[in-house]
């Protein structure tokens, strides 16, 4: 499949260009718009990332493997990162991977065959104080996460209804 | 002048200079593994470190200050450095691993770091034997393994490249492949791929590593990681002779080593020259090994009823002394070759004044485009400005097929002509041939009389580069008539030292039966009752040279291997290509 940018892509790239002295650094936020568009960055979008800024293949290929937030294959159009590290697996993190494995039918790192959900165990989030929690598609955390409010959410996005943005108050600004 | 004190040492220096590199530019040694001299040090093995501190001064005085003893104060970093990223300065105390436990330790635990997924298998590595992985952890790592878990497992065996096999698992990550691709070839093609501890080198996806220049990461690889496809599993190490040589299957002249066992050429590799490849050579220079082995002509063929039989060397003198007496000298030709080295080239052109025959022609041997500005050349040949030094006339391919023509007798020096397109096999079919090669091939398939001559590889002889600088090459392959433990000049390796010839690895069909070209043709004076014509070595030959042709003037091998090679007099070198 050919990928292309569309002309508002290339506007937005020519931006991100200009920011700096070189085009080398432009390549992390470049993968991103990529990613944004395309919804993933598999070799033939690398490639055209390095096409379009002018860049070595095998350097973008090195930047977007580097980082587990750019997806090197398809993924879901719903990606669940549900942390399981120290505090999120002692809250229950693993009880709520568990739970999403049953609803959505899937083992983690696979997708739905619907294309709507992709499932991921990961590391911390730095969201230990509202532990346990996911992350949907590297964007919004989900905080307190109980099988109830894991259910809703999953409703919420076979729907395609967004979760809105949760305000969460850290403990220590309480004292006086 | 600035100073500075290693390991309680007092050592001067200038300019800017990077700490790991000065010391062991005075002898000593730090273990590192993606330091290179010709590259950046991003400093990511960690294993060179060291300890570092500077003199405290006293800012009003300029004074350093002093202790109690009337020894300088000493202000240390907080940590340990990296001694390949770091620029030495004016009072700089450096603590290494030879008087500084913390520094031992340091480097012991980066080892045992470094080995955790390290496979442990060094006896089918191609590396070991030349591995600075195994030679540092011998020298400073721990003594066993703590690690009883399973090692992370990374593709194997990936045909990186046509000519690079890559085996992940054995990597550190010390991107000097990936730095030789981005500073050195600048093609880009490599990158480090994943991270912590599943990241390893590798090209873009569906992209072939197929730089002219990949063999370099083999040799720069500290760890068996990359490997030549070609030469895997061929040999260990030190079963092999390794002796410095020239490059010949270009104008450029990269120094290398050739790498024998048992008379074969199984290897090259480039040798330090900052003049000329520094680090570096093609691959294309690599490939030429199989010239050395394959194909070579052994014993004199002469063509009888339309065939090509063996012959002998007596028969071959007598025949090329009779076909020479038996038409005009004018009736001659003598083409020289740039294939060919200055030794051999000049042997021919004294043999023809001394008969009074036409001085040799020759004509370059050039593909326009072939060169890159780096090692490649358009020149294919390594000798042409020898040819050239030595006053022969330079002629174009259709002036060489008409001096073909017109002649009776053409005696030919190691220059495939019709292999090359310069001649038609059926010009050649009317006149006596004889060739002086190193290889068959469709000229020699043609020729009336083949004889068998040495290649870069069996005998000692020089070669003119493109730029004009001469350079020599050792003997590395004995031939039939040429034996090691005589020649002083031939490298020993340990099969050779400690093998008799009852020994399994040692077999009589690899050596060639050839002649230095200097030892036919003094053979064939003294058929001919020539005087003052009789050589036994390039040496001789090229005193003689040196003595008689101005622009030789101070060249000799001991001048050659003292400088690596001397750039001669470049205004008389005008190169035409």
């Amino acid at each position: 499949m050919e990928y292309e940018f569309t002309k508002e892509d290339l506007k937005e790239i020519e931006k991100i260009k200009a920011k700096y002295p070189e085009v080398m650094p432009a390549t992390l936020p470049v993968l991103w718009v990529a990613q944004n568009r395309f919804g993933h960055v598999e070799p033939e979008v690398q490639r055209l990332v390095a096409k379009t800024l002018g860049l070595p293949e095998a350097h973008v290929h090195g930047v977007a493997t580097f980082y587990t937030q750019y997806y090197k294959e398809k993924k879901g159009k719903y990606v669940l990162d549900v942390c399981t590290c120290l505090s999120c697996q002692l809250c229950g993190g693993y009880d709520i991977l568990e739970h999403l494995e049953k609803t959505l039918g899937i083992k983690k790192g696979e997708t739905t065959q619907d294309g709507k959900f992709t499932l991921n165990e990961v590391e911390c989030l730095g969201a230990c104080g509202y532990a346990p929690m996911l992350q949907i598609t590297n964007d919004k955390y989900i905080n307190n996460l109980t099988v109830e409010k894991t259910d809703k959410l999953i409703d919420m996005l076979k729907k395609d209804e967004e979760p809105e943005y949760e305000e969460i108050e850290m403990p220590l600004r309480k004292v006086k | 002048m600035p100073e500075v004190f290693i390991d309680g040492k007092r050592y001067e220096y200038e300019g800017e200079q990077r700490l790991l590199q000065f010391i062991q530019d005075q002898g000593m040694e730090v273990p590192f593994f993606c330091y290179h001299p010709s590259m950046t040090a991003p400093a990511n093995c960690r294993q060179c470190m060291v300890k570092v501190g500077q003199p405290v001064k006293d800012r009003e005085t300029g004074e350093y200050e002093k202790d109690e003893d009337g020894e300088r104060v000493i202000r240390w970093f907080p940590k340990l450095q990296t001694s390949c990223n770091i620029m030495i300065a004016d009072g700089m105390v450096v603590k290494t691993q030879e008087t500084d436990d913390l520094v031992k330790r340091a480097q012991k635990d980066n080892l045992e770091l470094i080995l955790i997924n390290h496979p442990l298998d060094c006896p089918i590595c191609d590396q070991a034997g030349e591995c600075p992985l195994q030679i540092q952890t011998y020298k400073y790592g721990p003594e066993g393994s703590r690690f009883e878990v399973k090692k992370v497992h990374k593709p194997k065996r990936v045909q990186l490249g046509p000519r690079v096999v890559l085996d992940a698992e054995r990597c550190i990550n010390c991107t000097r492949c990936t730095r030789f691709t981005e500073e050195i070839s600048k093609t880009h093609q490599l990158t480090i791929t994943s991270r912590g501890d599943k990241n390893y080198p590798t090209a873009a996806p569906g992209r072939e590593f197929d730089d002219p220049y990949s063999l370099n990461t083999v040799d720069l690889c500290p760890v068996g990681a990359l490997t030549s496809a070609d030469f895997r599993f061929k040999a260990r190490v030190w079963e092999m002779n390794q002796t410095p040589s020239i490059d010949i299957s270009n104008g450029k002249g990269c120094n290398i080593d050739i790498w024998t066992r048992d008379n074969l050429v199984l290897r090259i590799t480039p040798r330090f020259n900052e003049e000329v490849n520094d680090y570096w050579m093609p691959d294309e220079g690599r490939e030429a090994y199989k010239r050395f082995n394959e194909n070579r002509v052994s014993r004199p063929l002469q063509k009888l009823d339309n065939e090509q039989v063996n012959s002998s060397w007596n028969n071959a003198i007598a025949t090329i002394s009779e076909q020479v007496d038996g038409v005009d000298k004018k009736d001659v030709t003598i083409i020289a070759s740039p294939h060919a080295s200055v030794e051999e080239n000049y042997i021919l052109a004294k043999f023809a004044s001394l008969l009074g025959m036409n001085p040799p022609v020759f004509t370059p041997h050039v593909e326009k485009g072939k060169g890159d500005g780096f090692l490649l050349t358009d020149d294919l040949a390594p000798n042409a400005n020898g040819c050239r030094l030595l006053g022969f006339e330079e002629k174009s391919a259709a002036g060489i097929a008409a001096a073909v023509e017109k002649a009776k007798v053409v005696l030919l020096l190691s220059d495939h002509l019709a292999d090359r397109g310069i001649i038609t096999t059926d010009k050649l079919k009317d006149t006596f041939v004889a060739v002086f090669a190193t290889n068959h091939s469709e000229t020699t398939k043609n020729a009336d009389l083949v004889v068998p001559i040495t290649t870069a590889a069996e005998h000692a002889a020089s070669y003119v580069n493109v730029d004009g600088r001469i350079q020599r090459t050792f003997p590395a392959k004995e031939t039939k008539y040429s034996n090691r433990r005589l020649d002083l000049e031939m490298s020993e390796g340990r099969l050779d030292r400690y093998g008799t010839s009852f020994d399994n690895w040692i077999t009589e069909e690899n050596k060639i039966d050839c002649l230095p070209l200097w030892r036919f043709m003094s053979e064939l004076a003294a058929y001919k009752g020539m005087e003052n014509f009789a050589y036994t070595s390039g040496r001789e030959i090229m005193d003689e040279i040196a003595a008689a042709n101005d622009l030789f003037s101070g060249v000799s091998y001991e001048a050659m291997d003292e400088q690596s090679g001397i750039t001669l007099d470049k205004t008389k070198t005008t190169v035409k290509l």
